[in-house]
């Protein structure tokens, strides 16, 4: 039967009932919980400091939102907590972590280590093992011995601590350029005839951002989704506690400094 | 000691006109019935002991069990009602084992305390939307030892609710003789040893019976071994340093 909705009204038969109409078919519903809102992280850990950064860009195809979402939380003693995805649901996770690092803090009167933190948000992505949070999360911190931390997750909560990692829509451009840069892959000691490795070494944080920057320069070349701005958050070794602050219960050893700067908006 | 006895003492969620929870203090009656445990804390670790009753010679002597296990970093002596122990300990087992599936590391000792304490007042009828485990308060007193970031610490918890850090502690019939034993005699460097004998040698005072390496038990929470109940062999050698 010829779809009566694309016969001008008078020419439509009268409504028979017995055979069925657009409206009558089965419809396929369907519900689009996720979207995708592009952007990139990337975090790096040092011998003293943790640099994690975001892009500020948040769109949907190639609707720009906003230029001025930030990816990079701070959740808390001392950790901070990028996240990169769908961006509602990247809010929603760092809210809920800045809650129970808080909680913890109440609870056991300490603040949470990166490590107790790591094993936590690893539970919280799992307990939505069937209605995942649609973002890629990298836990920072400084570890009990002062020690850079970068802990990096899959949707549903296996992780691991890595050195350096970059997630998002420009990670797969941004992560060979870390393996040369930062983990100094495939590289031989000058005049070694390719015997001796290059060791992958403590980079001096200035150095470091340098690449973090030209990173994201890089991405933003090739990659609609990045772009606006650049949102670097350092954690870096407070300075030794003064004696006002000797039984201050918020100090945590931890420094947090942001750092915004732009990056192409084409 | 109790004169206005009164119906307030009938329901244990009822104030007396005096401000008193009549229920909540006999539960520490109870306690002041059941047999001395004492528990000291050193730089080094904490022992605690008991004094087992061997009512009978027919009485299995290590059937008697007094301290028991929460974590492989915590241990706990009671003195009282056995069979409340019980449930605390439960409690306060899943409290640690949730922690560690949670945060991947060993529940501190005062947050255990904490846990325990949080169960000692959930008796009676129970507020909206919280089960009541218990119809009545708790008839038993814990020391809770255990060893985490801040060293090895000493908690004794009452059924009341209330916990307190202790450098040793005394509870049970012999309580009081023993915790005044304990105060003249516990400085700050005691060694590991030292707590030992300290423990028995307080014990033996306050005991009843003749005290042997039967009717004892000790057991030590240290950094390096966690929790350790002490064998045959190791109590006899510490109750014969006593002598």
């Amino acid at each position: 039967m010829a779809s009566s909705y694309m016969l001008p009204y008078a020419q439509q038969a009268p409504p028979s009932y017995a055979h069925p109409t657009e409206a009558s078919q089965p419809r396929q519903h369907h519900w689009s919980p996720y979207t995708e809102n592009g952007g990139v992280i990337l975090g790096i850990a040092g011998k003293d400091y943790v640099i994690l950064a975001g892009d500020t860009r948040s769109s949907e195809g190639y609707n720009i939102n906003t230029r001025t979402a930030r990816k990079v939380f701070s959740v808390g003693s001392g950790l901070i907590l990028g996240v990169v995805g769908m961006s509602a649901d990247g809010e929603e996770l760092a809210r809920k972590v800045t809650r129970k690092i808080d909680d913890y803090k109440r609870n056991h009167d300490k603040h949470i280590t990166v490590s107790a933190a790591a094993v936590m948000l690893s539970r919280i992505l799992y307990q939505k093992r069937f209605f995942p949070y649609y973002c890629q999360p990298l836990l920072g911190g400084l570890d009990e011995n002062g020690v850079g931390a970068i802990y990096t997750y899959d949707y549903v909560g296996s992780f691991e601590r890595e050195q350096s990692r970059a997630f998002g829509s420009a990670a797969a451009l941004i992560t060979p350029f870390l393996d040369n840069q930062i983990n100094l892959k495939n590289q031989f000691v000058p005049g070694s005839n390719g015997e001796q490795p290059k060791q992958a070494g403590d980079l001096p944080r200035a150095t470091v951002e340098k690449i973090v920057k030209d990173a994201f320069t890089s991405a933003v070349e090739r990659q609609i989704e990045v772009g606006d701005g650049l949102q670097l958050v350092t954690i870096t070794r407070a300075p030794p506690r003064t004696e006002e602050e000797a039984d201050d219960d918020d100090w945590t050893g931890a420094a947090i400094s942001v750092e915004l700067s732009p990056l192409k908006k084409d | 000691m109790f004169i206005a006895r009164s119906e307030y003492d009938r329901g244990i969620n009822t104030f007396s006109p005096e401000g008193r929870l009549f229920q909540v203090e006999y539960s520490l009656e109870a306690i002041k019935l059941g047999s001395t445990a004492i528990g000291v804390a050193t730089g080094y670790g904490v022992v605690i002991g008991v004094e087992k009753r061997v009512t009978s010679p027919l009485l299995e002597a290590s059937s008697v069990e007094k301290i028991v296990e929460i974590d492989r970093h915590l241990g706990c002596a009671m003195s009282g009602l056995q069979a409340d122990a019980r449930s605390m300990i439960e409690h306060a087992r899943v409290e640690a084992q949730n922690h560690r599936f949670h945060y991947g590391e060993p529940l501190r000792v005062e947050s255990t305390t904490q846990a325990i304490c949080d169960l000692a007042l959930r008796f009676g009828e129970g507020a909206d939307g919280e089960e009541s485990i218990m119809s009545r308060p708790f008839g038993v007193a814990l020391l809770i030892a255990g060893c985490d970031e801040d060293g090895p610490q000493l908690y004794h918890a009452e059924p009341s609710g209330t916990f307190y850090r202790y450098d040793a502690k005394a509870i049970g019939s012999g309580s009081e003789g023993a915790q005044a034993e304990l105060q003249n005699e516990y400085h700050s460097s005691l060694t590991l040893p030292e707590a030992e004998s300290l423990v028995l040698k307080t014990l033996k005072q306050v005991m009843e019976e003749k005290l042997d390496s039967k009717n004892v038990q000790l057991a030590s929470v240290t950094k390096e071994k966690g929790f350790r109940i002490y064998s045959d062999d190791e109590m006899q050698e510490v109750v014969s340093r006593l002598n």
